[in-house]
């Protein structure tokens, strides 16, 4: 018992206690705050020196004028002022925002089509779901490969365009149709993946709201609309912001898939400052352009911190 | 459709009928939504083993009359991708390791430990989401060059070691764990290193497994970087050896097909090892 009581004013802390021991338990729980500290230390140390100090390094650069071989010099706001008068920077400003706007829409819309579709009880649904899935997981080299092969005037896709009566589209040619095929490639790449997050979200949905609505003579399309919709929307504004976020540092797809072309149609932000700082060796202008493409992405990245701090679920 | 229901509750043959009649239309159309997905990879497959002059054919030939299993050993031939491959392969482990390391330790130290400025720490982590390597490619470039580490495995490793997002994934996966568990592990005496390996770690599975692939696949798919610090050959990645070989004159593409679909095989592989685990980390264990 006596030791039981010991144990009891230990554990609550009251003041019975001699001074060596509360200097020592200060001392253990000082130490496991270290620890806590020690833990986050190697990553802090990493995002310094890879993350804030090149952004911090890329805002310095963006008022100079740098080619890698002779010193930067200071010019002020003369690159800003160059992207401004730039007909293809701003052709290229407004690619990505069409780009972010097109595949953000589509890749949420039949991102939670599947989801709802795979959540419908069919058997061998979850077959189909990995299936799918396993669009999210090829390559994104063998992705913009293949597809740009698909998209060949002779390709797959315009085989089956004609045998369901259409014309053959020259996908990669034509100006007006190489963002739409690139963003139904981000579709096919990333849909996928966000229907696996709608679907986690949908399995968690409490399943006596359903009940109760079809107990009220709810048909499926109004329970969608008055049960499910608006429990979802904290998911669907969780897609829209992460889709949008990826789809802001796009490089890959029109990179490969049409190298910017036809003209400038498909020239993204990102492909615009790898060609600007390592083709042209304009260092302060590319990181001027980073500098804008950065202002883009704070825009998603605030609201998406907003939702990290409030989401309780896991997603990646 | 309340009154359909009542009629066919009167007739359970019927409504039987009805539900397995529903049953199979939506397995049809789900099925052929998954085929219309897959189809990509199919075909990648099928060119991979086709004769080169069948690629641009008015009409796919979705069976091959003549297999020509020699698309792959050509193509291993014709470029150094075994080393591409390698090489890829010692960055992919590398990022994956060390993304499943740090972002596991600052997961813990962010989930299960308060100290002054834990919060801010948080969001200073989360905010380099801003700031993916496509914004910061030009400095990020510059601080390599600084460490002399152009052309050189670590200098292609180095800014991929560690993601906010797996940093993220971990905390979530860990804060629900109960204080009580380290506490009790505290008073019998472990130290914090073992707390974290023997006491949290098994029970974040299914986050590291999803946190390993997508930091793998990520790291294999990287092309962007790779290209822009690595400028000889012996450092290629296979992303890059793939499209250099695509651009080389002569290369049949059919070969180009064997190649991703080799590149694609190890992440499948790895997919296939995971996926209950995967499964559970999404939360899809519900699903039937």
């Amino acid at each position: 018992m006596a030791e039981l009581a010991s144990i009891g004013s230990y554990r609550s802390g009251k003041g019975s206690q001699p001074a060596a021991r509360r200097f020592w338990k200060l001392r253990y729980h000082q130490r496991i705050k270290l620890w806590g500290l020690a833990f986050v230390l190697p990553t802090l140390v990493f995002f310094a020196v890879f993350k804030y100090g090149p952004m911090l390094w890329a805002i310095e650069l963006s008022f100079n004028s740098y080619d890698m071989v002779s010193a930067p010099h200071i010019i002020g706001l003369d690159n800003y002022r160059m992207l401004a008068g730039d007909p293809i920077f701003r052709e290229t400003l407004l690619n990505t925002f069409v780009y972010i706007g097109g595949s953000t829409i589509l890749v949420t819309v039949t991102g939670l089509a599947l989801a709802l579709a795979i959540n419908t009880g069919i058997p061998g649904a979850r077959y189909c779901m990995t299936a799918m899935f396993l669009t999210n997981l090829m390559p994104i080299i063998a992705v913009c490969l293949v597809w740009r092969l698909l998209l060949h005037p002779y390709g797959v896709v315009n085989q089956i365009l004609q045998l369901v009566g259409f014309g053959r589209i020259d996908w990669l040619t034509n100006a007006a149709t190489a963002m739409p095929a690139i963003i139904m490639v981000t579709v096919w790449r990333f849909a996928p993946y966000f229907m696996v997050v709608f679907l986690a979200a949908l399995l968690a949905l409490p399943k006596d709201y359903y009940e109760a609505a079809q107990l009220d003579g709810a048909g499926p399309l109004q329970r969608f609309y008055h049960v499910t919709l608006p429990l979802l929307m904290p998911t669907i504004f969780f897609v829209v912001v992460v889709s949008a976020l990826l789809s802001a540092r796009i490089f890959l797809m029109p990179f490969l898939i049409t190298g910017g072309g036809p003209g400038n149609a498909t020239r993204v932000l990102s492909q615009l400052i790898y060609e600007t700082g390592f083709s042209y060796l304009k260092m302060g202008q590319a990181a001027a352009i980073s500098v804008v493409l950065f202002a883009i992405m704070l825009v998603f990245t605030t609201l998406q911190i907003r939702l990290f701090s409030r989401s309780e679920r896991i997603y990646l | 459709m309340a009154s359909l229901d009542v009629n066919l509750r009167a007739r359970p043959r019927l409504r039987r009928h009805l539900v397995a009649f529903r049953k199979g239309a939506g397995l049809v159309l789900l099925a052929s939504l998954a085929v219309a997905f897959v189809i990509p990879i199919l075909w990648m497959t099928v060119m991979s083993f086709q004769a080169g002059e069948k690629m641009f054919e008015l009409r796919t030939e979705w069976i091959p009359r003549v297999w020509h299993f020699e698309n792959y050993s050509n193509a291993l031939s014709h470029a150094p991708f075994a080393q591409y491959f390698l090489n890829s392969g010692i960055v992919s482990l590398a990022v994956m390791v060390g993304n499943v390391v740090f972002c596991t330790l600052a997961g813990y130290g962010l989930a299960k430990f308060r100290f002054p400025g834990s919060g801010l720490v948080l969001l200073l982590i989360l905010s380099t989401l801003m700031l993916p390597l496509e914004v910061t490619l030009v400095p990020t470039f510059l601080v390599i060059h600084k460490f002399e580490w152009i052309n050189t495995y670590q200098g292609i490793v180095a800014p991929l070691l560690i993601d906010a997002f797996g940093v993220f994934l971990m905390r979530q996966a860990m804060i629900s764990i109960p204080k009580d568990y380290i506490e009790a592990a505290r008073i019998d005496g472990a130290g914090e290193l073992r707390i974290l390996l023997q006491i949290i770690l098994p029970q974040c599975v299914p986050a590291l497994s999803v946190l390993a692939i997508f930091a793998f696949r990520d790291s294999w798919d990287q092309y962007l970087w790779p290209l822009t610090v690595v400028s000889v050959d012996d450092l290629r990645t296979f992303p890059l050896g793939l499209v250099q070989f695509g651009e080389d004159y002569g290369n049949p593409p059919t070969e180009q097909m064997a190649i991703a679909v080799l590149a694609t095989i190890p992440v499948f592989l790895l997919f296939a090892v995971l996926q209950r685990s995967i499964n559970r980390g999404f939360g899809l264990s519900g699903l039937k």
